[in-house]
């Protein structure tokens, strides 16, 4: 199982990556939307969770892109973020992501969470 | 260093990185830079900086943050204008958020009440905008995970323990244009209780009329469970709310029964029961796999590589010099094989030849890496410095620009760390010493608006970091004045107009109290300058009355491997760095002019330039008749020349330098020694101390 992580905190990456492959979870990173959309050319990911506030390109333009791709349309994407306003959310959920976790994330929670999004 | 340690670690490296790009950020911002990417960018810094602190639970960080989030998320919205007093507090609230961050790195924990002050007007200026949001109790944060709030039908709970709910899903076409999936769904419902599953076909149209992307299932799921209720079964459904219709009803009569009888009508109507599949699929285990595959984006190879998640490693600097130590013994093993090379043997054992010169183009690549790992940015001490100067300007009512050049010289990092407390001084005396008042200025035809100009360059084995302003000079007068008074300098003792200059940072010269306010901890200038020379550097200062002050810190390359040219006096190898030299001359066609007092002084273009011969210099015996020997003309700290004269050239070649202070003692003149290839030692000439030790013996 593949996930891509947006994130342009060294921390956070650094978190998710933590708490991700210790639950087995094969890690890709990327620090931004742009870098995101990058890796998704060249590899498959089973899910990705994405940060909102991003330089270059955030998470909602990120989001947008991906399910504009025809092969990216049923690709679980979780929101990673702290804004629990539902606004943010809804602008997440009306680019088309799945779900969203909330920043600082239950690591159990994180993993439960993704399972309900990935097979 | 345990997990949550290592995390810190990454956290506060980053947080230093984010406060740096904030400062800098903000002095654009003051410059009336104020587009919206630079907003946002401030806005992000603090939100990382927030995020982080809420995961480590340094609460008080995280509640000041919030709110200073909060005003640069109106700022950026065009909801709170960026006045100039908002600037300012901004400035402010970065200062504290930076203190909040360092009393977190050393385990300290600043009062809850730090910055309230500033919070405060964070939420008055938020609130003169939008009376909702600072009606929002700042205990109302994000950072407990929310569950949609839920009407729990205490009665129903309060019943049988094998009731159960049923739970009604219909998906709408947007759940599946999400990437969410019922069957998910089911199994996490099974996760949480029994559950039995009926899926309602009825919808399914016949073939010709089915449109793919369309919605025709619809499931109905009765869950049971001691701890099932109504909260966590929304919660699995959290994700498709408002993407489906979704009811859930207690149901208190026999849920066994209820189910069976409903699965026996469906198996009936031959409807596959979901039961047992949504049993089945239990949360996959995750592959055991803990392969982490490196991501590299396009265009960016340097960045990402490596192993992901460790884009950086905290290393010992002890365990660095050790490579950089064994790199240099390397460098001069190389060199020496090259020596060993004579014609015979190259001519006969090419296969060799060719190896011994990968092994050079190896070693040289090392060796550039090794340094590498060392070397930083001047930039991240740089940019402290304009707050400073601006800083100081206010205080004392004058008028100030700071102009960098070279901030992205990178500079070993220890010296980088080192090199804040010198600048501090350095250009608190520009600007407390050098630069007049507006009005001065004016009256001497000068423009209002002083200039100080940091700059750093590297010049052969050293690193120049020159402060220059163009403001009234030294005033020697004082400073012999003060310089008596305070018994730096002796009664009747006469000095030149560059050793008067120098006083300035001379022990005893500066008090501590001077300068206190500024760097905060009363580091006197002369305990600077001599950390200064422990570190192998040197500070010089000159000035033009009325024109302006030059402070150049000359700081070693410590580890920096050398181009040198390598000379010979009296049959003793000596090296010259590369990069100091102008141009050699053979003696004979030198033109030397004889001084009243016997020296010689050359003639170059028109311009009179000070020799230094290195047989007398080093009171070595030179056999080498006077014509056939070279003169290496050397340029000097600014833009001064020395002429250094020698027996003979040999070549130019790479040494790495060992230090003489650690090996032996400091010695006028010497910058370092060197191994040479067949292991002999040569020493390397500080051209600028050759000049100075020469100028004493003129004077003496």
């Amino acid at each position: 199982m593949r996930v891509l992580t947006v994130d342009d905190s060294r921390t956070m990456l650094a978190m998710l990556h933590h708490t991700l492959s210790g639950a087995g979870y094969e890690v890709l990173q990327a620090e931004d939307g742009q870098k995101g959309l990058d890796v998704l050319k060249g590899e498959t990911v089973d899910v990705v969770i994405t940060d909102i506030n991003m330089p270059v390109m955030d998470g909602i333009e990120f989001i947008k892109n991906v399910r504009a791709s025809g092969a990216y349309q049923s690709l679980p994407i979780l929101i990673l973020t702290t804004e629990t306003s539902q606004e943010k959310r809804d602008q997440g959920r009306a680019a088309g992501g799945t779900g969203w976790i909330v920043k600082p994330f239950d690591p159990e929670k994180l993993i439960s969470v993704l399972q309900r999004v990935v097979h | 260093m345990s997990d949550l340690d290592e995390f810190k670690a990454t956290y506060f490296d980053e947080c230093s990185e984010l406060l740096t790009e904030l400062e800098e950020q903000f002095v654009a911002i003051e410059e009336g830079e104020r587009d919206a990417d630079r907003l946002n960018a401030v806005f992000r810094a603090i939100h990382s900086v927030k995020g982080g602190a809420g995961a480590f639970g340094f609460s008080g960080l995280v509640g000041f943050a919030h709110e200073y989030e909060t005003l640069l998320d109106f700022v950026r919205n065009g909801k709170v204008e960026l006045t100039d007093e908002v600037v300012a507090l901004c400035i402010r609230a970065n200062d504290i958020v930076s203190n909040f961050v360092d009393a977190a790195r050393s385990g300290e924990e600043r009062p809850d009440d730090y910055g309230a002050e500033e919070k405060a007007l964070f939420v008055t200026l938020c609130s003169g905008e939008d009376d909702e949001v600072s009606g929002e109790p700042v205990e109302d944060e994000e950072f407990d995970i929310d569950f949609i709030p839920v009407t729990v039908d205490l009665e129903s709970q309060g019943g049988d323990s094998r009731a159960g709910w049923l739970v009604e899903f219909a998906p709408h076409r947007e759940l599946y244009s999400r990437a969410n999936d019922p069957l998910l769904l089911l199994r996490e419902m099974a996760e949480i209780g029994e559950i039995d599953v009926k899926i309602i076909l009825a919808e399914i149209p016949a073939l010709a009329d089915f449109e793919p992307f369309a919605v025709y299932c619809t499931w109905e799921i009765f869950i049971s469970g001691e701890n099932v209720d109504e909260e966590k079964i929304r919660e699995v459904f959290e994700f498709v709310e408002g993407d489906c219709d979704l009811k859930i009803n207690a149901h208190e009569t026999n849920a066994a029964d209820d189910g069976a009888d409903e699965d026996e009508d469906m198996d009936g109507e031959d409807f596959p029961s979901f039961a047992d599949l949504a049993a089945e699929i239990k949360p996959k285990e995750p592959a055991k796999s803990q392969v982490v595959k490196p991501v590299t984006p396009e265009g960016d190879e340097g960045k990402a590589a490596g192993p992901v998640g460790v884009q950086s490693i905290r290393v010992d600097l002890d365990k660095v010099d050790r490579v950089v130590n064994m790199v240099g013994e390397l460098v001069i093993t190389q060199s020496m094989l090259n020596q060993q090379m004579d014609e015979n043997l190259k001519a006969h054992y090419q296969e060799l030849v060719r190896g011994l010169e990968v092994l050079a183009q190896t070693t040289r690549g090392l060796q550039d890496s090794v340094m590498a790992i060392r070397a930083q940015p001047v930039k991240s001490v740089f940019s402290r410095m304009p707050r400073l100067v601006r800083e100081l300007a206010s205080k004392t009512e004058k008028k100030i620009k700071l102009e960098m050049v070279g901030e992205n010289t990178e500079i070993d990092k220890t010296i980088i760390e080192q090199l804040s407390d010198p600048l501090t001084h350095m250009i608190r005396n520009s600007a407390d010493h050098g630069i007049e008042s507006v009005e001065k200025r004016i009256a001497s035809g000068k423009p209002e608006l002083g200039t100080i100009r940091l700059s750093a360059d590297q010049a052969g084995g050293s690193i120049l970091i020159i402060v220059e302003d163009d403001g009234a000079g030294v005033n020697r007068e004082r400073v012999m004045q003060v310089a008596r008074d305070r018994g730096v300098v002796g009664e009747d003792q006469q000095l030149t107009d560059e050793q008067i200059d120098n006083l300035i940072f001379a022990p005893g010269f500066s008090t501590a109290d001077a300068i206190s306010d500024i760097s905060g901890r009363g580091v006197g200038m002369d305990v600077v300058v001599s950390n200064i020379k422990k570190m192998g550097g040197s500070v010089n200062v000159r000035s033009w009355p009325g024109q302006g002050t030059r402070m150049t810190l000359r700081l070693p390359l410590t580890l920096a491997v050398l181009d040198v040219m390598l000379v010979k006096v009296a049959d003793c190898p000596y090296v010259i760095p590369l990069s100091v030299i102008v141009e050699t001359i053979q003696s004979s066609r030198a033109e030397f002019e004889r001084l009243p007092s016997g020296d010689r002084v050359l003639q170059v273009r028109g311009e009179y330039v000070q020799t230094v011969d290195l047989a007398t210099r080093f009171e070595l015996s030179s056999e080498v008749p006077d014509d056939n020997r070279f003169v290496v003309l050397c340029e000097s700290e600014g833009s001064s020349k020395v002429a250094v004269i020698v027996d003979a050239i040999i070549g130019q070649q790479q040494v790495v330098i060992k230090s003489l202070e650690e090996n032996f003692e400091s010695i006028d003149g010497v910058a370092g020694g060197t191994i040479l290839g067949d292991g002999s030692v040569a020493l390397i000439l500080d051209v600028q101390g050759l000049r100075a030790v020469n100028k004493r013996r003129n004077a003496a």
